[in-house]
């Protein structure tokens, strides 16, 4: 019998949250969104979604660029490799997770 | 219970994230309106060349047309739809097109060398067949690779049959794989907006 939680990987505490895991899987099928679009899409609110994004922001997962069209601000965020890599890592963390769970 | 517990969070998490990536690839499929667009556009400079304007009717109309695309697509993207790359490749494969035909006509056309009706339909037919199928190998959608043997079969009717059966199959085509497909496909996204719409109500 093997000692299932022995090698079990660690969940990336920044991409657990599932607001900000929503977002990382949203802008991992993009170029780039608009706040707008990833409100729309994640159906939260405004203060929670800037702070959920500035976090990602701040661990390097998200890039933003402010910028103005047709005189009206937009805010756009892309994904960085850095957070491409992390979400895939979690993907990964979370299937072995899954798969050590099942076996139990 | 507590592996319960853990178990169907894992789960929950797994689900979100194939939830997301589905509706992060759903926004936008919205062109349906474009193959209507094209469709009504033939039709137009087809019937204006035929009334005896045949050197300005198709230019004029597919600078008009393409025109209405790029607002059509610029307001899309100005409502905050983001950019794909499977978007863009397949926005590429029509670009690309439109503008080689264009710059083909125009050229036969100049040079007075596009006296073989015969030959302007096949080649029409070969690379609208040619753009369809490339599209649909990359959004894997059977119906719009009909389209494209639709055209591949005007281009070879073009080639052998007489002027009317030609012009036949030419109308035929844009009616199926412009108007109707254009449709069918307006029908699509309308149905996954609403099925959207209900999901976040």
């Amino acid at each position: 019998m093997p000692e299932p939680n022995l090698e079990l990987p660690e969940l990336n505490p920044i991409i657990h949250g599932k607001l900000r895991l929503a977002l990382l899987s949203l802008l991992a099928t993009v170029e780039e969104a608009e706040f707008t679009w990833l409100r729309g899409r994640t159906g939260s609110t405004d203060g929670n979604l800037g702070a959920q994004l500035m976090k990602l922001e701040e661990a390097g997962y998200v890039t933003v660029e402010k910028k103005f069209v047709q005189r009206k601000p937009q805010t756009l965020y892309r994904l960085t490799e850095q957070g491409r890599t992390a979400l895939t890592e979690y993907v990964q963390a979370l299937k072995q997770l899954l798969g050590a769970a099942i076996e139990a | 219970m507590e592996n319960e517990t853990t178990e169907r969070d894992l789960r929950d998490r797994l689900d979100l994230i194939e939830n997301m990536i589905a509706e992060g690839r759903r926004k936008s499929e919205s062109w349906g309106w474009a193959f209507v667009l094209w469709g009504l556009a033939y039709y137009v400079a087809f019937f204006w060349g035929n009334w005896g304007h045949f050197a300005y009717a198709w230019p004029v109309t597919v600078i008009a047309a393409s025109l209405l695309t790029m607002l059509g697509f610029w307001r899309n993207g100005s409502k905050g739809r983001p950019n794909t790359t499977l978007g863009r490749a397949i926005a590429a494969v029509w670009w690309t097109t439109g503008l080689a035909m264009f710059i083909l006509y125009l050229s036969l056309a100049f040079s007075g060398r596009l006296a073989d009706y015969h030959l302007s339909v096949a080649i029409a037919g070969a690379m609208l067949g040619a753009a369809n199928a490339a599209c649909a190998a990359m959004l894997r959608w059977m119906s719009q690779f009909l389209c494209a043997i639709v055209w591949w079969s005007t281009c070879v009717a073009a080639s052998f049959g007489s002027a009317s059966q030609t012009t036949d199959a030419f109308l035929g085509a844009i009616f199926l794989c412009q108007i109707v497909f254009g449709i069918y496909a307006m029908t699509l996204e309308a149905r996954r907006r609403r099925q959207h719409e209900a999901l976040h109500a």
